[in-house]
Parts: C-alpha cells; sequence; structure tokens
C-alpha cells in the first residue's frame, strides 16, 4: 500500500485538465508516442469536441521514482461540469490527494473553487498546478501569489507546467509519489470498496470503477450493494491499463474494476459501498445519495415508426449513465415518446447528441422543465415536470418551484452588468465579497428555471468569456406559475408548451415567438406563430410564404450535381416535424428558451 | 416539341476571353493554353468516341456547342467541329445545330460561314440590357454591342437566336429588369433563357457574399422579377416550356430538352459530361490534362456514374417536372416499368393534395404556381 497514490486532478474548465492527463500517461510511457492522440481518456467523440469530460475514466500508472522504487499511481478522472458535481465528488472520494490544476493566464476560477472545496471537504491533499505557462500571457507568479494568499494553500508546493509542450511533467510524477500520502485501509476488515463510476461493455455487462477502502475482493465472492442490498457473483477483478487488465485479488488501497454480469446499471449507484455477503461490513461509507434529476424533457422520434428504435436506444444509453432516468410519455403533436429527467442541461444536449451520432436517431427535445410542486386546494402535493400534466389553475392553492445557489466568480468590472442579469432572472439575495483583488464572487439564490437554458451562455457572453458559474440546489419557494401554450398556424403544439412565471410571461411568449420566426423556415403558405395563456393570445409573430426556391439552370453538366443538392434538400426536410401541415426544426423546440446569441 | 428526340452531342469550349464574376462553368482565359491543341484534342476524342461502343448505336439529332465561349475560334474552325461530327456520327435530320457565342465576339462574316457549315441556332449571352449591372457582373460587352449582335445574327439569316438573360443581380431594379425584357421583345429572338442570378461556389460573387459584400435585391423584389418576366414574355407571344426557358411555339430546344427527358447524350471536350447507356460519365476538367490524355490514346474521361434503375427514374422524374408539360406516365412505365403513383406512395399524394403536383393529359407536372417553388417539391421526389 506504501507504493500506492491515488489522486484526481481538478479544475475549472479547459485549464488543461485532460491534456495533462494524456501527459502523464505518456511519461510513464503507457503508449508509445505514435499511437498517442489527444485526450485519450476522452474517448467519446463529444467530449473531445466539446473539450469536456463527461464519462470519468480512471487509469493505472506504473511509475519509477528517483528513489529508485516502483510505484502505481491512480489517476481518477473527474467530470468537468457543474451537472456532475455529484459525480466528481464520489471521485474524489476514493483518492487520498488531488493535482488542482489552474491556467497561467485565465487564474483561478469559480470551478477551481467548487472543486477545491469538494477537495478539501474529502481531506484530500492537494497539489497546486499552474499549468500553460508557455502561453505568451501566462503569469504564473501572480497566480502563484493568488494560491498562497486566495487560497491558503502552500505555495511551496506550487508546481509549475506546460501539459501542451511537457515541460515541467515529470516534477508532477515525483511530487505526487512525494507529497500524496499513500492510501490507508484495513486488508483484514470486511470488504467495504466505493462506487464510483460505472459503465458498459456488451460483453461483460457493467463495469464497475471502484476504490477499494477496507478488506479485499477477488473473483468468485458473492457481493452485495449496501444501499438496495442487490446480490452478485463477481466474475473477475483487474485494474485499469489502456485497456482493462485482470487481477487475482484488489485490496485495501487499490483503484480498480469488478465485473459481475450486471445488467441493470441502475443497481450500481455512485457513492454506493460493495460488501461481502460472507462477512459483510458493518455500515456503507459515507456520502452516498440517490442521483437527483433537475431538468426534464421529452424526447420523441421525428418519425413516429422510429419509436421501438428511440426506445432500443434509450435503454442502451442508460446502460452506460446511471444518471438518466425516462418514462413513457405521449404527446398529440409528436406521438409517442420519453420523458427523461437529466442532471442539467449539458447532460441534456450529451443525451441528445449520443442518440443522434451513436444510433442516428433524429430526435425532438421538448422545451425543458424544472420540477414544480402544486398544492392544491383539496390538500394534495402534485410535483410536476411536464407542461401538459400543469393542474387546472382553477384548483391550485399554492406553487412552489425550485432555488438554487449560484456562485459566480468575476473581474470586478463586470460586476453590474452580472447583478442586472441575476435580478432579471428573478435573483434573490445576492450578496458578494472580494476574495481577492480585482475579483468578486458573488452569490445568488435562483429559480432553477431561469437558470436552466441560456444563463451560462448569457453570463459567458456578458463577461467576455471571464465570468465563471457553479450552482447547488437549495429549496423549494413560494412562485406563481402560468402554462404558456404556443400556437402554429392555430394548432396548440404541446411539445412547445412551458411552465412560466407570470411576471414573466409576456416576455417570454414574444421571445418564444421570435425564436420560432427564426428557426421555421418559410414554407409555402403563411404561418401564423401565437403565444397563448389559457384562451388569452399574448404574443404573435408571422413567417411569410415562401415564394421562390428553384434551380435556375439545369441541363446535362448539371444534373448530377443538382440532384445531390436536392438530397440534401430532402435529408433536411427529414429532420424536421411535420404539426398540422407545418415543418418545424429539430432546434426549434430547444430553440425557444434560448437566448438569440446561441 | 419532338416526343423522343434522339441523342444530343454537346462539344464544350473551355475559353473565356475574362471570367465572369458569377460564373461556374468549367473556363478558362486563352491566354494560358495552346488553343488550337485543344481544337485537334476535340477533333481526336469526336472520332474516337464515334467508334466507342457505347456511343455507336446512338442516332443523334443536335449539336450544341457551348463554353465558354465557342466564338473564341475562328467560324472556319467551328465549322470544322460541325462537319467532323456530321459525317461520323449517326445523324436523324433536320438536325439542330447551335453555337453559343457573346456578343463581343459575333462579327457578321464567321457568322455567314457558320450559317454555311449548316449551324442554325444561334445562342447570345446578351444577359441584360443595362451597361452598368452588364460591368458589375464582370462581361466585357454593353448593351450597345448586344443589340448590333442580335442585328448581325439577324443579317446573317439565323431564323432562331436565343437571348440568355439574367435577373436577381446585385443592385438590380425591378425597372431595369422591365427594361431588358422590353428591349428584348422588340428585336423579338424565338428563344429566351431566362435565369435567375445563382450564387455558386468557388467564384468572386460568392467571396463576396461570404463578406457581406454582395448587395443583391430583396427576395420579395427577385420573386417579382420572375413573375413580371412571365408577365411580360406571355404578352409578347413567348411560351414558357420549362422553369427558366421561353420559345415561340415550335422553337423550343430540342437539345435541352433531351436533357430534361433524361434522353442520352454524349459531352466532349474537357469537363463535358455525357449520359449513356445508363452511365454518366464525366471528362477531366484542366483543357491541358484533356488534352494530354486524349493524345497518349485515352477516352479523356475522369469520372463515371452507374445510374441504377430507380436512381435514374427519380433522376427522370425531377428533370422532366422542370418543364411546363411535364413528363409522359406512359413513358415513365415503357422507360422504367415503374409508377410514379404507385413509386412514390403517400408522399405523391400530400403532393397532389395540396397542389403541389398534377396529373393532366397522361402527364405529371408541376401546376404553374409551383413552379417558383419547384425545389421544395423535387426534393420531396429525389
Amino acid at each position: 500500500m506504501k507504493n500506492i497514490r491515488n489522486f484526481s486532478i481538478i479544475a475549472h474548465i479547459d485549464h488543461g485538465k485532460s491534456t495533462l492527463a494524456d501527459r502523464l500517461i505518456q511519461t510513464c510511457g503507457m503508449v508509445k508516442d505514435r499511437q498517442f492522440k489527444e485526450q485519450l481518456l476522452d474517448n467519446m467523440d463529444i467530449e473531445r469536441e466539446r473539450g469536456i469530460t463527461i464519462k470519468s475514466q480512471t487509469i493505472c500508472l506504473p511509475y519509477k521514482a528517483e528513489d529508485g522504487k516502483n510505484y502505481i499511481l491512480n489517476l481518477v478522472d473527474t467530470p468537468g461540469h457543474v451537472d456532475f458535481s455529484y459525480e466528481v465528488s464520489r471521485a474524489l472520494n476514493s483518492c487520498e490527494g488531488a493535482l488542482l490544476l489552474i491556467d497561467a493566464s485565465q487564474g483561478i476560477e469559480a470551478q477551481t473553487l467548487a472543486n477545491l472545496y469538494l477537495a478539501m471537504e474529502n481531506d484530500l491533499e492537494i497539489i497546486p498546478v499552474i499549468n500553460k505557462i508557455d502561453l505568451p500571457s501566462a503569469d504564473p507568479e501572480t497566480v502563484a501569489l493568488q494560491i498562497e494568499e486566495d487560497l491558503g494553500l502552500d505555495s511551496d508546493l506550487v508546481q509549475m507546467c506546460s501539459a501542451k509542450t511537457g515541460e515541467g511533467v515529470a516534477d508532477i510524477l515525483e511530487a505526487i509519489v512525494k507529497i500524496l500520502p499513500p492510501p490507508e485501509g484495513d486488508v483484514n476488515a470486511p470488504l467495504q470498496a466505493l462506487i464510483f463510476d460505472a459503465n458498459y461493455d456488451p460483453f461483460r455487462g457493467t463495469v464497475i470503477s471502484c476504490r477499494i477502502i477496507n478488506g479485499r475482493v477477488k473473483a468468485g465472492d458473492r457481493i452485495i450493494f449496501m444501499s438496495n442490498m442487490a446480490e452478485y457473483r463477481v466474475e473477475e477483478v483487474g485494474i485499469f491499463h489502456l485497456q482493462r487488465r485482470p487481477v487475482k485479488e484488489l485490496q485495501a488501497g487499490e483503484v480498480g474494476y469488478i465485473l459481475a454480469g450486471i445488467k441493470t446499471v441502475s443497481d450500481t449507484r455512485p457513492g454506493d459501498t460493495i460488501t461481502l455477503k460472507a462477512n459483510p461490513a458493518a455500515e456503507q461509507l459515507p456520502g452516498f445519495r440517490e442521483i437527483q434529476q433537475v431538468v426534464f424533457s421529452s424526447i420523441y422520434p421525428i418519425s413516429t415508426d422510429e419509436y421501438e428504435n428511440l426506445a432500443t436506444a434509450m435503454e442502451k444509453l442508460k446502460l452506460n449513465d446511471a444518471a438518466l432516468t425516462f418514462q413513457k410519455d405521449s404527446s398529440n403533436a409528436l406521438g409517442f415518446g420519453f420523458r427523461c429527467g437529466f442532471l442539467g442541461l449539458l447532460h441534456l444536449e450529451v443525451i441528445q447528441e449520443r442518440l443522434e451520432r451513436e444510433f442516428d436517431l433524429p430526435i425532438i427535445l421538448t422545451v425543458p422543465s424544472v420540477c414544480y410542486h402544486f398544492y392544491l386546494q383539496d390538500g394534495a402535493m402534485l410535483e410536476v415536470d411536464n407542461p401538459a400534466h400543469f393542474p387546472d389553475p382553477a384548483g391550485i392553492d399554492r406553487t412552489e418551484e425550485p432555488f438554487i445557489k449560484a456562485t459566480i466568480l468575476m473581474p470586478d468590472r463586470y460586476m453590474g452588468t452580472v447583478m442586472n442579469l441575476c435580478m432579471e432572472r428573478r435573483g434573490e439575495n445576492t450578496n458578494y465579497h472580494y476574495p481577492m483583488p480585482g475579483r468578486i464572487e458573488l452569490t445568488c439564490e435562483l429559480p432553477l428555471a431561469e437558470v436552466i437554458y441560456d444563463f451560462y451562455d448569457k453570463l459567458k457572453s456578458i463577461t467576455q468569456g471571464y465570468g465563471s458559474f457553479d450552482y447547488e440546489l437549495l429549496d423549494y419557494r413560494p412562485s406563481d406559475l402560468v402554462k404558456l401554450d404556443i400556437l402554429v398556424n392555430g394548432e396548440r403544439v404541446d411539445a412547445l408548451s412551458q411552465l412560466v412565471h407570470r411576471s414573466n410571461a409576456r416576455a417570454r411568449g414574444l421571445h418564444a415567438c421570435e425564436r420560432l420566426k427564426e428557426e421555421i423556415p418559410r414554407q409555402m403558405f403563411k404561418i401564423a406563430i401565437q403565444g397563448a395563456i389559457g384562451g388569452t393570445i399574448i404574443s404573435r409573430t408571422t413567417i411569410s410564404a415562401l415564394r421562390k426556391d428553384v434551380t435556375a439552370k439545369c441541363y446535362g453538366g448539371d444534373i448530377s450535381r443538382k440532384r445531390k443538392l436536392l438530397e440534401k434538400q430532402k435529408a433536411g426536410k427529414k429532420r424536421m416535424k411535420t404539426v398540422g401541415n407545418v415543418d418545424i426544426p429539430q432546434k426549434a423546440f430547444l430553440a425557444v428558451l434560448k437566448s438569440e446569441q446561441t | 416539341m419532338g416526343n423522343t428526340p434522339g441523342a444530343g452531342l454537346y462539344i464544350h469550349i473551355p475559353f473565356c476571353v475574362s471570367k465572369c464574376a458569377y460564373c461556374a462553368f468549367n473556363s478558362f482565359a486563352p491566354a494560358g493554353f495552346d488553343t488550337s491543341a485543344y481544337l485537334q484534342a476535340l477533333h481526336a476524342q469526336l472520332l474516337r468516341l464515334s467508334r466507342h461502343p457505347l456511343v455507336e448505336k446512338n442516332i443523334f439529332s443536335t449539336i450544341f456547342i457551348g463554353g465558354g465561349t465557342p466564338t473564341i475560334y475562328s467560324a472556319r474552325q467551328l465549322a470544322g467541329l460541325v462537319s467532323i461530327a456530321l459525317d461520323n456520327f449517326h445523324f436523324s435530320y433536320p438536325v439542330e445545330i447551335t453555337v453559343e457565342g457573346n456578343p463581343d465576339s459575333i462579327k457578321q462574316k464567321s457568322l455567314y460561314a457558320l450559317r454555311r457549315a449548316g449551324v442554325n441556332r444561334l445562342s447570345i449571352g446578351v444577359q441584360s440590357f443595362t451597361d452598368d449591372l452588364l460591368a458589375s457582373l464582370g462581361r466585357i460587352h454593353n448593351a450597345a454591342q448586344a443589340e448590333n449582335a442580335i442585328k448581325t445574327a439577324r443579317k446573317a439569316g439565323f431564323a432562331d437566336i436565343n437571348l440568355d438573360l439574367m435577373f436577381g443581380l446585385p443592385g438590380q431594379k425591378l425597372k431595369e429588369w422591365r427594361q431588358t425584357l422590353e428591349t428584348t421583345c422588340r428585336y423579338g429572338p424565338e428563344h429566351l433563357a431566362v435565369y435567375e442570378l445563382t450564387v455558386e461556389e468557388n467564384t468572386p460573387f460568392a467571396d463576396l457574399a461570404a463578406k457581406g459584400k454582395l448587395k443583391l435585391p430583396h427576395e420579395e423584389i427577385v420573386a417579382d422579377m420572375a413573375e413580371l418576366s412571365q408577365r411580360i414574355l406571355a404578352d409578347a407571344g413567348y411560351i414558357r416550356y420549362e422553369i427558366s426557358n421561353f420559345a415561340r411555339s415550335g422553337y423550343e430546344c430540342r437539345h435541352n430538352i433531351n436533357y430534361w427527358q433524361n434522353g442520352s447524350y454524349l459531352g466532349l471536350g474537357a469537363g463535358a459530361v455525357s449520359s449513356i447507356a445508363d452511365i454518366r460519365i464525366s471528362n477531366t476538367n484542366d483543357p491541358a490534362d484533356f488534352n494530354k490524355q486524349i493524345m497518349a490514346g485515352n477516352d479523356g474521361f475522369s469520372g463515371a456514374e452507374a445510374l441504377c434503375r430507380e436512381k435514374k427514374f427519380r433522376e427522370t422524374v425531377i428533370m422532366g417536372l422542370r418543364m411546363v408539360k411535364g413528363i409522359s406516365l406512359a413513358s415513365l412505365r415503357k422507360r422504367f416499368n415503374l409508377d410514379p403513383r404507385e413509386y412514390y406512395g403517400d408522399t405523391f399524394r400530400r403532393l397532389l393534395d395540396n397542389n403541389l403536383l398534377e396529373i393532366k393529359d397522361g402527364g405529371l407536372r408541376l401546376p404553374e404556381q409551383a413552379m417558383a417553388v419547384a425545389n421544395q417539391v423535387l426534393a420531396e421526389l429525389v
């Protein structure tokens, strides 16, 4: 155990976490240079393109240190987005230390702080690492000062590196060995293994990533998940090299995987404790909680006969994504689909992209919603996350909606505009302080519904990219909601309905109409788009009829090319949903909530 | 309009004295090329393909020498091409023989020579009778030269003249387009090709558009221009027989109708395309490469696409719908053993119900009001 180090890298988005991970892997000789492709651990296309980590991955690095001894360094990668902060905390819980990565030109950001606090809550030893020192705009000395003064970390520990060029990476490996403590734990105690992630392998079932806190586990053992007492027989245990490598036994202090022929990924919940049936641990490891979905939206196939395929695809995604929940749903406009719960909007967009890329399914997502509480006059409480289930307004006694505490870190010059943004979004109890000179940390209590769509985009744009954002759920607070319906050529499109605060209804109705006008292509007839509350029209726009769409020239030499253009046009049409006689493009359904710039 | 016209022979001259700002055709400034070598290569390809097993059995009924600007060659050189073609392919007479030319390169003497060689149709790239617009298009002629060219062609005895016109040009006003149409009608050509400007990729116009510097008229104005052309030309006795083509009765271009009927054609010269025996073949684009290939004894082809029955059927439908008369259901059945009503099923019924397609006199066609939005319909049928 003395030669093991379990660590994570925590960072604000874009501070170079995946690049550093790649470089550590490369420096430890895990891959030949020519096999090296960027961001080895981010193996979904979406992750590479967006430069974010969605599924965390783990890798075991063999390292021979300067003291001549061989070490095993387990790098537990963590997702890098506010939607996934629970997953991050579970991953951190399985480590003794963390590299706190900070961009040498950007300095400390909201997620740097949020992640640092998470790491501190988990009693992790922290090594601050200043990355991107090769950039012309790098100012490592100032950042080092911030680390000492603002974060209260020991600046003697600070490592400087450029993950891009590899400079300083060798020193980081030495620091991991010297500064981070080895794991503790009792090999002879009853098994307690902390689940921090699960992936699905179509041949072997669920691959549980876990940290053995106490005890040991091997193939053949009967194990129990302590949160739900589900029981399985272990088929294989092993460690993560670039591929999985089976070992005889995993022991206290080690990070590895367990295969137990598990087909229901919902049995493996991050944060849960695995123990042995024969010699169970007395108690579960602390910190487990049920995953909480905060954003809800329905997914429909564009073509109704793809419903079965969608159902299959959803089941497959679910295998790999314990945070996704769904149940059957139906809509007058869109037919059969699924009502889904997501950790946040990024999670929602990831699912949408995966359905399209991995399963080639064109889908429509309805306007996202949060979960509201309606207290009815008969004393009952209804939880409503779908505008379709909005109760009869006459029967509603009072309404509550979820609030969050937002933390926004930014240069102080943006304070005014950001405060205005928070006020516009019905923010309450705004506070601010200066964690460091020139920078403001603003905290504000906001309705989740006001944040789910474009708040982050808006914030980025008004702070020119310098504002960063993190949030946690607070509680439910009194609200006053109405249902905003959208009518397209007089026909109510239920998938475009949303629940909105009464004070915003008119503005939101107008916004929705205008956005739809931008997104719905002109068609061969005039289209009226109206926003309505109950029977009252509150906003209206018109899309004028298409007057021309014709290829002027088409002769012998053009036929193939013009045909391909028409085929492209046809493919575009297939991605639209016909409601009544109007073709509505897929992205219009989400655009209703988005602001213009995005 | 003859029913099944014979195959068409197209000869491409890929040279223009200067390239227009909107042009995406395969054309080059002649200065950088050996134009007489190219002419030799054309002769060689003509002879070679006339004996090609795929071509041999075809009976041709039209010749079209297009470009580029064919009239960069002398009348004698063009006449030479025509006579080699007539001597080496099977033709059914009368043969429609068209030569394209630009107003700046049309001389009376050479027109006589062309007439004598059997050329019976002249297509003039007028584009507009507004000088400023011609200049902004990068055309090297002006309106007066265009008018002279028409008069010259008449004097030379051409009784079948086509003018190419364009609308929706940057800065063009409805009034200017009306003047162009009125001037056109005064000269009374037999045939008119009236195109909306299309900004094609890889043209100077596309670059300007990408930079937001191409000031095209508003879409509504362009639609008005299209409607205005139809009104004025109908009043002047022209019959619209294809989306962009108008003719006096009996002067419809047989060569082009063959394209719209998706018939067989043979394209000679750099970048030209052939469609023979359900294969579509394109020739090497670059004139110098083309010369080299032909002189090395090759066919000069650079690509081919096989057209399976259903693909060719769909293509025949969408091409045929460009014509006002549409496409005969009987001929589709005969050629492909397919009926669009069954083949397209629900899509077809929906288009019929929404008056975006109609069946009339045994022909499937676009109703008049659907012509302007033809792509909306064709994209459902492609």
